[in-house]
């Protein structure tokens, strides 16, 4: 029950994702008084990559092949893992195995850009292993908080507590690390003010950077990892700030309804957030990164401290 | 009938016959392979019986899990869990590092005497078995030595002026530490040099907490600067890397492990260890932690970088003993028991896996400086199209030295990660500050060590060569590539079977106060083979998804080079990867760039030769090493007056020394 709930969740974020990436994206044009492209819009350049001939440069090795699937299925890992539309009693998602999970995938788009040959590839996963470095405290520090609030140091038993309590209990106690956590996110999906996704220029581009070799299939399964990789972040981020719809065992299908719902609302609140963010601030010089990156230590370890504090009573 | 302690003598005493006979062959063709043949052999029966002793267990010679020495050996040497646990790493080093001597040492026929090569290896190795397995401080102090010296043989190898240096400040550091040993075993013995460490244990009880408290802080030094612990470290990234490959490997994943063995082996000395002592232990293992990866996330020269990421392993090891000591000294109660045996079970985890990648890495990292003929990462590049199967097991290597998963240093972390996750959620400040601080450093670290070796690999084996050494390597002799794929495969089984191991090796830590379970948290249990189940089948998702339109068309071009050919010198370089975390750590990790320009044309600056000059200087270095010289060389300014060239007021000093002696030690 809890692996085919597990599969469930994962496909519905799988089918989403896209989706999603097309959302924000219209959102952004329309702060900048745009009228933007279809939301559906992802979905067919997806599939038209998928049928396009690949060119693939002389000066790479086997890695440049295995670079897609690997972080493809990361990405995959992490829709797995991470619960989103609510919890079934599995213990999966560990918060360091999904700390590791990621890394696994930035390290192996990292190679796909040393694979090329290329000084932008090169540049962007110099780049992009720093961050993903420097990201590492904040990260393991806020999730570890929200694990020592829960109890456990899952995400399922996080999401439990989260929904089970009383919003107003948690959330003053959750509040800076779910910030620190929300920071963390724009910085592993390469969003504003770390990174920018709608960019080729040499001097700003990170992620884009390291997939600029690849075409065809392989463009695709990259595009669609950082998407998927995107929608599952920040719908568990939205789960807990607002834990509305989560299911939980016994299932029935109204709740299941509802929780589709709920994460489908969730979703969009998150694409405002993000969209806004990104319309709102500019994109950080990549020598000033350290400031931005100690900036979601030192909030990630007040939050440790705040849960530590006022965290004991509950 | 008892086989095992034979087998024990045999695989003990192997080794001493090898250093005679890789002498007495001289420089013959087949010496070689006699001698690593000999070295294989005997590595298997050592390895054979380690595993016996902690596997079986129902051998009549072993009286309540210790295995006595008949009466001339038995104050010499003695088994028991712990040292068969550390005897596996010597006789698994050796039996990998001669497999890849057959290949190895013949390519340096012309810069390595073999006979004195294959001698001191010998020695070495048998100095590290018999350190481990000694009884007594005697024999413990006179092995350490055995193995100390002939190490120092093994990095002035090849008699370069780069190597004698290393070899000197290794020397010297190996004998402050030697001494700093000696002082702190008498100190528990009362003087006694022949005491067998079980009768230390009793009789280290009775002395007064300021002679424990110094006792514990020699051995600490002695142990700590043979683990290149900060700020004892200093010796460590120059010799290790000049040794010849397999004497890297044996250095870096075995000798370092003796030291981390002598460490445990004297905290059962202490009847208790205060909190402050365990504070110390902690502090200075995550600093060196995180200078050693730090070090290595900026370092280019292939062999220094696993040197300096062998600093950081070591230093978390040690961290994690500290925490140990840590949690057994606050009044937990029960709770301490799962606690600790996480920890303990994250030192053991993490001993072996330390040991399989970095005798592995360094094995490799020999097999392509031996190709390539330089250790430098930024001349290197695109061997991964040359070497498919080496660049897949260096990568598996390189993953687990980042401890990713699916391999076992990952669930020696996670364990390590888990433990201090709920040491802060305890409540207990004395628990929860140390907690949450290694918390935040051991992350920054091990997110600097996945930069390090992505680094690493990727310099190495991605894009295209960097110089012509590089673009026409040969193949690789199929002794060079075996044990390090064995290394490769051994990281991912014990990935496997990391949580039912830990239940097996829970004898390993069983003397003393430490026989918790040795496993993680259970609360925090994932299973092993499900992680790899799921990474297998989204994989193969991700091979279906690439193919919902039939095989892709492929077609083979240039990279993208903006209208104008791309040059191998356009590339990134080791150094320029490292230049963010350079830039983002100036403060700490000291890199000096000095460029020169000097005009070709007088009357046209523009046109001129740039050379650059590049150093990165450690801050240990400037803020001890220095300050510490100047001081000494003032002093000895001072005493140079002493010098008045009278023999009278020399032999008056004398005098006053002997008198000075007399009263303090009578």
């Amino acid at each position: 029950m809890t692996l085919i709930f597990s599969f469930a969740q994962a496909a519905f974020i799988v089918l989403l994702a896209p989706g999603m990436v097309g959302f924000v994206r219209t959102l952004k044009a329309r702060f900048q008084n745009r009228r933007g492209a279809p939301i559906l819009l992802p979905y067919w350049s997806l599939l038209s990559l998928f049928r396009k001939e690949m060119t693939i440069t002389r000066n790479s090795s086997w890695i440049f092949h295995a670079v897609p699937f690997v972080v493809f299925a990361s990405a995959l890992t992490l829709a797995f893992l991470i619960p989103t539309l609510g919890y079934s009693g599995g213990h999966l998602g560990d918060i360091f195995l999904v700390g590791a999970i990621m890394a696994l995938g930035s390290v192996f788009l990292v190679f796909g850009g040393m694979d090329t040959a290329s000084a932008f590839g090169n540049m962007g996963s110099s780049r992009e292993m720093t961050l993903s470095a420097l990201v590492e405290p904040a990260l393991y520090v806020s999730l570890g908080t929200l694990a020592i609030i829960a109890g456990a140091p899952n995400l399922e038993s996080i999401l439990e507590r989260f929904s089970s309590a009383s919003a107003l209990d948690i959330l003053p106690i959750a509040a800076l690390s779910l910030f620190a956590l929300f920071l963390v996110f724009l910085s592993e999906n390469a969003r504003y003010p770390v990174d920018n996704p709608a960019t080729h220029l040499e001097l700003t581009m990170v992620h884009e950077a390291m997939v600029l070799e690849y075409s065809g299939a392989y463009l695709a399964l990259l595009e669609y990892a950082s998407a998927i990789k995107l929608t599952v972040l920040f719908a568990f981020l939205m789960d807990l700030v607002v834990p509305f719809g989560i299911v939980h065992l016994p299932f029935t299908p109204l709740t299941l309804l509802v929780a589709c719902v709920a994460l489908l609302g969730k979703l969009v609140l998150a694409a405002l957030l993000v969209a806004f963010v990104e319309s709102t601030i500019v994109k950080m010089r990549f020598y000033r990164m350290q400031e931005f990156m100690s900036l979601g230590f030192i909030v990630a370890f007040a939050g440790l401290l705040l849960a530590l504090i006022f965290g004991r009573p509950l | 009938m008892s086989f095992i302690l034979p087998l024990f003598v045999f695989s003990l005493s192997i080794p001493l016959v090898v250093a005679v006979v890789a002498v007495g062959v001289g420089n013959r063709s087949w010496g070689n392979i006699l001698v690593q043949l000999l070295m294989i052999f005997g590595g298997v029966t050592g390895f054979i019986a380690s595993t016996l002793f902690l596997f079986g267990g129902g051998d009549s010679s072993i009286v309540s899990g210790l295995l006595s020495f008949p009466a001339p050996l038995d104050a010499w040497f003695a088994i028991d869990t712990l040292r068969a646990f550390f005897l596996l790493f010597v006789y698994a080093g050796m039996m990998l590092t001669s497999l890849y001597s057959l290949g190895y040492l013949p390519k340096y026929r012309g810069v390595y005497s073999l006979p004195a090569l294959n001698a001191a290896l010998a020695l070495f190795v048998f100095g590290m078995g018999a350190t481990i397995m000694s009884a007594s401080i005697f024999s413990f102090l006179l092995f350490w030595k055995v193995m100390s010296v002939s190490a120092y043989f093994l990095v002035i190898a090849d008699r370069s002026a780069e190597s004698l240096s290393a070899g000197f400040s290794y020397f010297l550091m190996t004998h402050i530490g030697f001494v700093s040993l000696l002082a702190g075993f008498l100190l528990l013995s009362g003087g006694n040099v022949f005491a067998s460490f079980l009768s230390i244990a009793a009789s280290a009880a009775g002395l007064s907490s300021f002679v424990r408290a110094t006792a514990f802080f020699l051995l600490f030094i002695g142990f700590g600067s043979k683990a290149g612990l900060v700020p004892l470290h200093q010796w460590l990234p120059y010799a290790h890397p000049q040794a010849p490959s397999n004497a890297s490997a044996l250095m870096s994943g075995v000798m370092l492990k003796v030291a981390l063995f002598g460490f445990i082996q004297s905290l059962f000395l202490f009847s208790e260890i205060p909190l402050w002592w365990s504070c110390v232990v902690m502090a200075v293992g995550l600093v060196s932690a995180f200078f050693g990866v730090l070090h290595a996330a900026v370092e280019s020269d292939v062999k220094r970088l696993l040197a300096w990421s062998s600093i950081e392993n070591m230093g978390l090891l040690f961290s994690a003993l500290g925490g140990i000591g840590i949690i057994g000294s606050l009044p937990l109660g029960l709770g301490a028991q799962p606690l600790i045996g996480a920890l303990a079970f994250f030192v053991a985890l993490h001993a072996v896996n330390h040991f399989l990648f970095k005798s592995g890495l360094f094995m490799a990292a020999g097999a392509v400086v031996s190709e390539t003929h330089t250790r430098d990462l930024d001349q290197l590049g695109g061997l991964a199209q040359k070497w498919p199967l080496f660049s897949a097991a260096f990568l598996a290597l390189s993953l687990a030295a980042s401890a990713l998963p699916p391999f076992g240093a990952f669930y020696g972390e996670w364990a390590y990660l888990q433990t201090l996750v709920a040491a802060i959620g305890s409540g207990i400040t004395a628990l929860a500050v140390p907690a949450g601080v290694a918390l935040s450093l051991i992350s920054l670290i091990s997110g600097l060590a996945i930069f390090t070796f992505a680094k690493a690999f990727s310099s190495i084996f991605l894009g295209r060569a960097r110089t012509n050494h590089a673009e026409n390597v040969g193949h690789l002799h199929w002794a060079l590539v075996t044990p390090v794929v064995l290394t490769a495969v051994a990281s991912l089984a014990t990935g496997l079977v990391a949580v039912p191991l830990g239940s097996l090796i829970a004898g390993a830590t069983s003397t003393g106060d430490w026989s918790a379970s040795l496993a993680p948290l259970p609360r925090a249990s994932i299973n092993p083979l499900v992680v790899l189940l799921i990474v297998m089948l989204t994989l193969t998702l991700a091979f279906v998804a690439s193919r919902i339109f039939g095989a892709p068309r492929i077609r083979r071009t240039d990279t993208w080079d903006c209208g104008q050919p791309l040059t191998r010198r356009m590339e990134y370089t080791a150094t320029g990867f490292a230049a963010p975390i350079r830039f983002f750590f100036k403060s700490i990790v000291l890199a000096e760039k000095r460029m020169t320009a000097t005009p070709i044309i007088a009357s046209n600056p523009w046109i001129a030769s740039r050379s650059l000059e590049w150093k990165v200087s450690s801050f240990w270095e400037r803020a001890l090493y220095e300050p510490l010289g100047k001081l000494m060389l003032r002093v000895a300014d001072v005493i140079k007056h002493l010098q008045s060239g009278v023999v009278q007021f020399y032999l008056l000093l004398v005098f006053a020394t002997l008198v000075v002696v007399m009263s303090t030690a009578l």
